[in-house]
């Protein structure tokens, strides 16, 4: 089976993207008023929605209590209409847990929990549409949504996946390239430069990490330019209506 | 003074947007593409998405001319505190059964209509409503998007090629479905056992001692009447929520409709 064409004579993706180029991304934050912190992202045609209730007094058992500092507890869930197939189950299966397990890890590294000893920080994030890059456009919402939420974090956490065409770093797969090549997902503290996650599936040689490496990074620090400016306009609107 | 707080008028009172569910340029929640159909509905802070999935599946052996339409409704834990992840809990299992009940009732759907080919092929819809923002009125909020989004299904042609028996699938050629009656559902929340209270926030629903929630169609009718107990009602006073039911319903057919017009063909 011929491997697709991923990158054509000229130098653009499937999709016409050159091969550092970003899907287009809009975001919003603060969407919902029930919960505590809210964003809404879309990265191309994926969209995800992220929700924080916290941090607020442990639910459940008490026991689980960390008296040094707060359990982040992730949830992941896509919608049942969000595939090209109906999805049978939207949470609960191993996909779901094993993503909210990793949404957990990395956003432990990122938020300052030992301001918070004894109670529980709760992150969802819902798919609504599915179009590649899932776990990074979770990751990105769920950036968001911690910080309209108000709580403390050492720094942004951008996430974007990479491939490589023969000796091209491509960043931001879509899911027509995610067949063929290596796949990087690489989740980023961007001021720090300090890697929260990094998931690599398929054969690559060590030389040719560097170069993936590197453009994940690239791809990841262009997304936090755009997520800051988000933040920042948010804050603006917050603040122009309870000023004055 | 009862009088003054007897009901409120929705449209001054809330807020209430029906959002359209295909966006030329940045507004906020897009048309979901992976779905058949999908509408976004928000009455004040609730805000409620329903996507529609059209598969197909052989028809049951008693009904070999019907399809079926399943509907679900979902309540995450990320639309609001109380509710806790895990199996659906009482309110999403009553909600989803209501939503059947309006779609069996109403029949804006026909069955009939869904089949393709008698005793061999028919369309299942599902439709998934999922709350994404729970302030209360729910029921409301989930019939709308449901009518919503069923306005908004597009269907492919399908033809059961005579030779192979096998059915096909024709993507480029796709017909919307006919919805034959609109069921509009009012929820009233009772207070006191004399005052009602019309589209109710969270707040007021638990406060409330009752509620009521009314289905009117199209030509004025009345398609059902849900009082899942709570505090007694005068037939007096449910007459007066019938009638401000029938009247919301004038309000909301005429808001679907300019959306549905509004919405550019795909």
């Amino acid at each position: 089976m011929a491997a697709p064409e991923l990158l054509s004579d000229e130098g653009y993706r499937a999709d016409g993207r050159r091969p550092a180029e970003l899907r287009k991304v809009r975001a919003r934050m603060g969407v919902f008023a029930q919960a505590d912190g809210s964003a809404y992202i879309e990265q191309g045609n994926t969209k995800a929605l992220a929700v924080v209730y916290g941090p607020h007094e442990m639910r459940g058992s008490r026991s689980k209590a960390l008296p040094d500092r707060a359990l982040v507890n992730c949830q992941y869930s896509m919608a049942t209409f969000s595939t090209g197939e109906r999805r049978r189950r939207p949470h609960g299966d191993r996909q779901a847990g094993e993503l909210a397990l990793h949404l957990k890890q990395t956003f432990e590294a990122a938020i300052l929990t030992h301001l918070y000893p004894r109670s529980q920080i709760d992150i969802y994030v819902q798919i609504l549409q599915a179009d590649g890059g899932n776990y990074c456009a979770c990751v990105n919402a769920a950036t968001l949504a911690v910080m309209d939420a108000g709580i403390p974090m050492r720094d942004y956490v951008c996430a974007c996946s990479a491939g490589l065409a023969e000796d091209t770093p491509l960043a931001d797969r879509s899911p027509e390239e995610a067949a063929g090549g290596p796949r990087l997902v690489l989740a980023l503290l961007p001021a720090s430069g300090q890697i929260a996650l990094l998931q690599l599936s398929a054969r690559l040689h060590q030389e040719r990490l560097e170069a993936a490496l590197e453009a994940a990074g690239q791809a990841c620090r262009a997304l936090h330019a755009v997520l800051d400016r988000v933040v920042r306009d948010r804050l603006r609107e917050v603040t122009a209506l309870l000023g004055d | 003074m009862a009088t003054a707080f007897k009901t409120v008028e929705p449209l001054e009172y809330y807020r209430r947007f029906l959002k359209e569910n295909c966006r030329p340029d940045g507004r906020e929640l897009g048309s979901i593409t992976t779905a058949d159909g999908s509408a976004l509905v928000k009455l004040g802070n609730t805000t409620v998405i329903c996507g529609i999935k059209a598969e197909l599946a052989a028809p049951a052996v008693d009904s070999a001319n019907k399809g079926y339409i399943v509907p679900n409704v979902e309540l995450p834990s990320l639309c609001s505190t109380r509710f806790r992840s895990g199996p659906p809990g009482e309110e999403a299992q009553a909600a989803s059964q209501f939503i059947a009940d309006v779609i069996e009732n109403s029949q804006m759907i026909a069955k009939e209509d869904l089949c393709i080919a008698n005793g061999k092929l028919a369309w299942v819809l599902y439709c998934d409503i999922i709350c994404l923002d729970y302030d209360g009125n729910i029921l409301d909020a989930s019939a709308f998007a449901l009518l919503a989004a069923l306005k908004n299904v597009q269907l492919p042609s399908v033809t059961i090629n005579e030779e192979t028996g096998l059915s096909e699938v024709n993507l480029k050629q796709k017909n919307p479905l006919i919805i034959r009656k609109h069921p509009v559902a009012t929820s009233f929340a009772i207070f006191d056992d004399t005052l009602l209270i019309v589209d109710p926030t969270a707040e007021e629903e638990d406060l409330a001692t009752g509620t009521v929630t009314i289905v009117t169609d199209d030509e004025d009718r009345l398609c059902s009447v849900h009082k899942p107990g709570g505090s007694p009602l005068t037939g007096a006073k449910l007459q007066d929520c019938i009638t401000r039911a029938i009247t919301r319903h004038k309000e909301v057919k005429k808001l679907i409709d300019k959306v549905i017009k509004s919405i550019k063909p795909k």
